[in-house]
């Protein structure tokens, strides 16, 4: 079943489009990656769907039409975005980070705040430090902890490596990985690293200047040569 | 002894004031980046709304606090109709329209209000010239006490507000990283607005304790403590609440100092000029001021 559903998306920044109307699924329960490389729209892309700029096409989530809905609609709706470059509230604790991420939730999230400390331990030692204080690594898992304090059905992941040494990324994948695995979270990553991102994706999207110019499982493009040449170097 | 002792309590007092301004001020700053010049005649505005409340018959402490209403409503619909349209075009543009906003407030509070002689504006608190107990041989008029007092505690309450509710994460947050707050689902707008309704009614507050103090209003009652106001966020920070309160209060006391202890050349007439050279040092030698943050953030 097709949990988010993208027909004919189209967006960009005031007279210049970035996006030209390009159509894409993620269906529950999976892990779906948009490959591309820089200004391909990656990033756009994600800003579309969590509502950041004006955007034209049909974005369908859940049943539910959110081509113009706010962002904060969408969140409350279940969709929750890492943006790129983590975009933590620097200034405030890792705590308060936490708990600006459930700013849409009326329920008790204390007991929330401790399970994703129970998944990311670091976070929990430095619980009451600034979150600009806090290494890269550390940012990113601040950053991914925060968008799964409101409890997303589809979790938007903007380059979760950049900038992070290799085996931090390893670790971070594989929780992604887990979370996905064990409780059934959507995932719909951008990655440039496209060795990573073919080892944890289901399915995949190849971007080129806003146009999505190949699409299939990622045992099916990991075997295309010309991507194999263009993407994994060999 | 007696007379430092006197002077620090005055400018405690006034100092107070002028905190309250000034947190205005970093209220509005942190939320949008932006400095609003029209804060004290805003204030000065809202201080005749609470005169006409008091005129029509409400009793006073019931018109100050209309008066306050009266500051939200208006600090959320100017950031609502003006600011925010003319910040998406340009920057510069929100300077000129605070200025604008400035002559224009005054101008109208001089056009509704201005043809009468200067309206008796009566004090929150008692005002009698015995009106005051003496600490230590220092007089401490009823008035000073209690304007301190209301003072700290709504910055107090302000405070509380910031650092214990929903709504103040909230407001940290989109002070912090507003495309991340919007990312989150906090709805920014909501929190901008609130953010110049709050600064507005604090600055109404502070527009009828001044007026109480000046015992009438006109429209140029709030130009003096905002020059004393913008010197204490300057000192302080101005992305520091708490420095601006600190400020405010040490602008206070260094003013009364000042014009006490060198009468023959600073004395009553130039004891603006503790401000403006405050001003003036601060950007000088520590641009973000003393508890402001110059932002480190590691990537």
């Amino acid at each position: 079943m097709s949990l988010l559903s993208i027909t004919d998306l189209a967006a960009g920044y005031g007279p210049l489009e970035v996006l030209h109307g390009f159509d894409l699924q993620v269906n529950q329960g999976e892990i779906v990656v948009i490959l591309g490389a820089n200004g391909a729209g990656k990033t756009t892309t994600m800003r579309a769907i969590s509502g950041m700029i004006p955007r034209r096409g049909r974005i369908v989530f859940d049943g539910q039409d959110i081509s113009s809905s706010s962002p904060d609609s969408i969140v409350r709706l279940g969709i929750a975005q890492v943006p790129q470059g983590r975009g933590t509230f620097a200034d405030l604790t890792v705590e308060d980070n936490m708990l600006a991420g459930a700013y849409i939730r009326r329920d008790e999230v204390l007991a929330d705040v401790e399970r994703w400390f129970d998944v990311f331990p670091r976070l929990r030692e430095r619980r009451s430090q600034r979150a600009g204080s806090l290494s890269g690594g550390e940012q990113q898992m601040l950053a991914i902890a925060r968008a799964l304090m409101s409890r997303p059905r589809l979790l938007l992941c903007d380059e979760p490596s950049l900038g992070l040494a290799p085996l931090i990324t390893q670790e971070l994948f594989g929780v992604l990985k887990k979370l996905n695995a064990e409780e059934g979270l959507s995932i719909l990553l951008v990655e440039q690293n496209a060795n990573l991102a073919l080892k944890v994706a289901h399915r995949v999207y190849l971007l080129e200047t806003g146009n999505v110019v190949s699409s299939g499982s990622a045992a099916e493009l990991a075997a295309d040569d010309s991507i194999r040449k263009a993407y994994l170097g060999s | 002894m007696e007379r430092l002792l006197q002077y620090v309590f005055d400018g405690l007092s006034l100092g107070s004031i002028y905190a309250l301004l000034a947190l205005g001020l970093v209220v509005v700053f942190r939320g949008t980046g932006h400095l609003n010049f029209a804060q004290g005649e805003m204030a000065m505005i809202c201080t005749f709304f609470t005169w006409q409340f008091h005129a029509w018959g409400l009793p006073l402490v019931v018109s100050v606090l209309l008066g306050m209403v009266a500051g939200f409503v208006l600090g959320a619909g100017v950031e609502v109709s003006l600011i925010r349209r003319v910040a998406k075009k340009s920057e510069a543009g929100v300077f000129v329209v605070s200025i604008a906003m400035f002559l224009g407030f005054n101008s109208l509070a001089g056009m509704i209000w201005g043809n009468l002689p200067p309206e008796e504006m009566p004090s929150l608190f008692p005002d009698e010239p015995d009106d005051f107990v003496r600490i230590f041989g220092a007089v401490w008029r009823y008035e000073y006490i209690g304007i301190m007092i209301v003072a700290l505690l709504l910055m107090g309450l302000l405070f509380l507000l910031f650092a214990k509710t929903k709504f103040g994460l909230a407001m940290r947050a989109v002070a912090s990283n507003p495309e991340s707050a919007r990312l989150v689902g906090i709805p920014t707008g909501v929190v901008l607005a609130a953010s110049w309704g709050i600064a507005a009614a604090m600055g109404a507050l502070s527009g009828a304790m001044v007026g109480g103090l000046a015992g009438e209003l006109t429209s140029l009652l709030m130009f003096t403590p905002f020059i004393y106001a913008s010197a204490s966020a300057t000192l302080g920070g101005f992305d520091s609440p708490g420095g601006a309160v600190i400020a405010g209060l040490l602008i206070g006391v260094g003013e009364q100092l000042a014009a006490g202890y060198a009468p023959g050349w600073i004395g009553q007439e130039l004891r603006l000029g503790v401000a403006l050279v405050t001003i003036f040092v601060v950007l000088l030698f520590k641009p973000s001021g003393l508890f402001g943050s110059t932002k480190v953030e590691r990537v």
